[in-house]
């Protein structure tokens, strides 16, 4: 299928509703990366998502876009109520995947002596890798908790404080939960994961506050030049990706025999309506993964703080931790739009993108409904992170959406042929970045070169007015599965 | 151990991973992309066999049962550490399948994991003839 783009202004490209498109595709990009894109099919998977049963508005993607699996990458798309659906592709395998910064009162400059004890303390204390198990092996019962509970489980054993809830997307928990809805082999997969990384482009990075765009906003989440600060990137582990393959299954299964299927473009996009009883199930069962998620971020947050005040021997007060902010940018969530002038209940589906917030917006926590949401955007290994704010710009334009990182450009088959023979770890030494990986390709998969420049995204996001920055990060360490 | 390039190539994909599998016939297809995906999962390695499972899929057509064959296979590996060494069918029909599937115990120290297969995806999935052959294209979330 040919995608024709017709450019609108700088950052904004429709597609036009043709064919069997119900509504038309807007993306948030600038030339430079539109003409990126080349053979990348993320375009047709923008025009398929335009032909999902009740969508309202446009089908989204966001500056970072790039080819998935059904969704695109950097995909947005909100459903009716009544017309509209659910689609576990829509969400993704690792539901929640998404990212919590945490700042210290620390300055970079003292800690940089230690970045090479740092990274090899935390790469002994959290555990990291493929299906990696942690330190934490929970019953079935504490598994459904957890997954109803989310990060505040976690408080509760200790492990945070309240103050971490409120400074978390949803407060950690999506309520809903509900572990009746999942398998006997879901329930195996959490059972021995929460509390570990992940692997592949999951990390856990020690950053300095590099440069601050806005002075107010980055004073309101604690952000000040040349401070101390870590970032993590980790999601549902196998508990969210079992989930996602028994729902996506199932409803192969409820709607084989039903023609209006026969005509998914991509059978990653199956779907259950949304007034319909298997859509209800599969959303308590995502929120148990999202907030099985949460909790996993809470810990190895918990886990990281304790690693690093012993590797530099110093005390809860002395090292200042404090989280900014926890985003998603894998996750299914009912929210309250305006449409047409009317408010709605939609179902919007963030398929590697994040929620952004503006100024005002009563899901904020109180410190921060004058600044907007904070946004959290990890580059890639060897460049700059950014955070943002949210903005009524995102609200009007994307269902409240903005990107959630810098997108791959390279296959992981390229990545390796084009890192052959070369030191990646050497490389990113040699630019002042530690990193320690637990697998052998990992490194290569995940150079620089494989994905998009961050900053043209950032760029493109903040033109689309869809956030503004407020500060950028520079990688000191990285820790990877 | 050599690797088993000629049952398949592998596409670029810029998020994932994709593999063209290709067999004699449809039960040979069935059990070359088990090979192919365990061999993209983990480094090849001549291991112990410890048990010998029965296996049956049924499935709503031909893709869905190769979608559901994989899954079977990934989530004894993923849930259960247990590497399917060979997987020998015993009969296939357009939806569903019998199998003997030989496993061995996983064992981290001694084999290293290439590429985290989260799930096998529906996301493009043929399996058809192709001449007097069959063909496979197979997308992995990673």
């Amino acid at each position: 299928m040919k995608i024709e783009l017709k450019q609108l202004d700088d950052y904004r490209w429709l597609i036009p509703k043709t064919g069997a498109m119900r509504v038309p595709g807007m993306l948030f990009s600038n030339e430079k990366l539109i003409k990126s894109i080349g053979n990348d099919p993320c375009l047709t998977q923008v025009a398929n998502v335009a032909m999902l049963p009740g969508i309202v508005g446009h089908a989204l993607a966001m500056p970072d876009m790039h080819w998935g699996y059904g969704f695109p990458i950097g995909g947005v798309a909100a459903f009716d109520p009544h017309e509209g659906i659910v689609s576990p592709g829509g969400v993704g395998y690792d539901i929640n995947c998404g990212c919590r910064l945490m700042t210290t009162q620390l300055d970079a400059n003292d800690i940089r002596p230690f970045v090479t004890d740092l990274v090899q303390g935390l790469f002994r204390d959290i555990p990291c890798g493929v299906g990696s198990s942690g330190n934490i092996r929970l019953s079935n019962k504490e598994e459904a908790q957890v997954a109803v509970q989310g990060a505040a489980w976690a408080v509760k054993k200790g492990l945070g404080t309240a103050g971490d809830l409120e400074r978390t997307e949803d407060g950690g928990t999506i309520p809903g939960a509900d572990p009746s809805a999942l398998s006997e082999r879901a329930m195996t997969r959490g059972r021995d994961q929460l509390g570990t990384l992940g692997s592949g482009n999951h990390f856990l990075e020690l950053q300095v506050v590099d440069h601050i765009f806005d002075s107010q906003k980055a004073e309101t989440f604690h952000l000040f030049e040349g401070q101390f600060a870590v970032l993590i990137h980790s999601g549902s582990r196998g508990f969210g990706h079992q989930i996602c393959d028994d729902f996506l299954k199932e409803m192969t299964k409820r709607t084989s025999t039903d023609s209006r299927y026969a005509s998914l473009p991509d059978r990653q996009l199956i779907y259950a309506p949304l007034s319909s009883e298997l859509a209800n199930r599969y959303l308590s069962a995502m929120a148990c993964a999202a907030n099985y998620a949460w909790a996993n971020r809470q810990i190895l947050m918990h886990w990281t703080q304790q690693s690093i005040m012993a590797t530099l021997s110093l005390t809860p007060r002395e090292m200042g931790m404090r989280l900014v902010y926890d985003v998603c940018h894998n996750i299914a969530k009912k929210e309250v739009h305006r449409v047409n002038g009317s408010e709605m209940m939609l179902c919007v589906h963030r398929k590697g993108a994040t929620r952004a917030l503006p100024p005002g917006h009563p899901l904020l926590p109180k410190e921060y409904r004058h600044s907007g949401q904070p946004v959290l955007i990890p580059g890639d290994m060897g460049s700059y992170s950014y955070v943002l704010a949210g903005t009524h710009g995102a609200v009007k334009q994307s269902f409240g959406s903005c990107c959630h990182g810098a997108g791959r450009v390279l296959s992981r088959n390229q990545a390796i042929k084009k890192a052959k023979g070369r030191d990646i770890r050497r490389e990113l030494a040699d630019s002042g970045i530690v990193v320690q990986s637990r697998g052998k390709r990992t490194l290569k998969e995940e150079m620089p070169e494989a994905y998009k420049s961050v900053s043209e995204v950032i760029e493109s996001v903040q033109g689309a007015g869809l956030a503004n920055k407020v500060a950028r990060l520079r990688p000191l360490g990285v820790v990877k599965g | 151990m050599a690797l088993n390039k000629h049952i398949y190539s592998t596409i670029n994909h810029t998020a994932d991973l994709g593999i063209l599998v290709y067999g004699r016939n449809m039960a040979d297809l069935f059990e070359n992309a088990a090979t192919a995906m365990m061999e993209i999962l983990l480094e090849p390695r001549r291991l112990e066999e410890t048990d010998e499972l029965s296996i049956s899929v049924k499935a709503e057509d031909l893709n869905d049962l190769m979608v559901r064959w994989l899954s079977e296979i990934l989530y004894l590996f993923m849930g259960e550490r247990r590497v399917v060494t060979r997987a020998t069918l015993k009969s296939i029909g357009p939806s569903n399948l019998d199998a003997t599937l030989h496993v061995a115990t996983y064992n981290p120290d001694e084999q290293e994991v290439r590429n985290e297969i989260k799930a096998v995806t529906y996301h493009q999935i043929d399996v058809s003839p192709k001449g007097t052959e069959w063909q496979a294209k197979i997308f992995f979330d990673v």
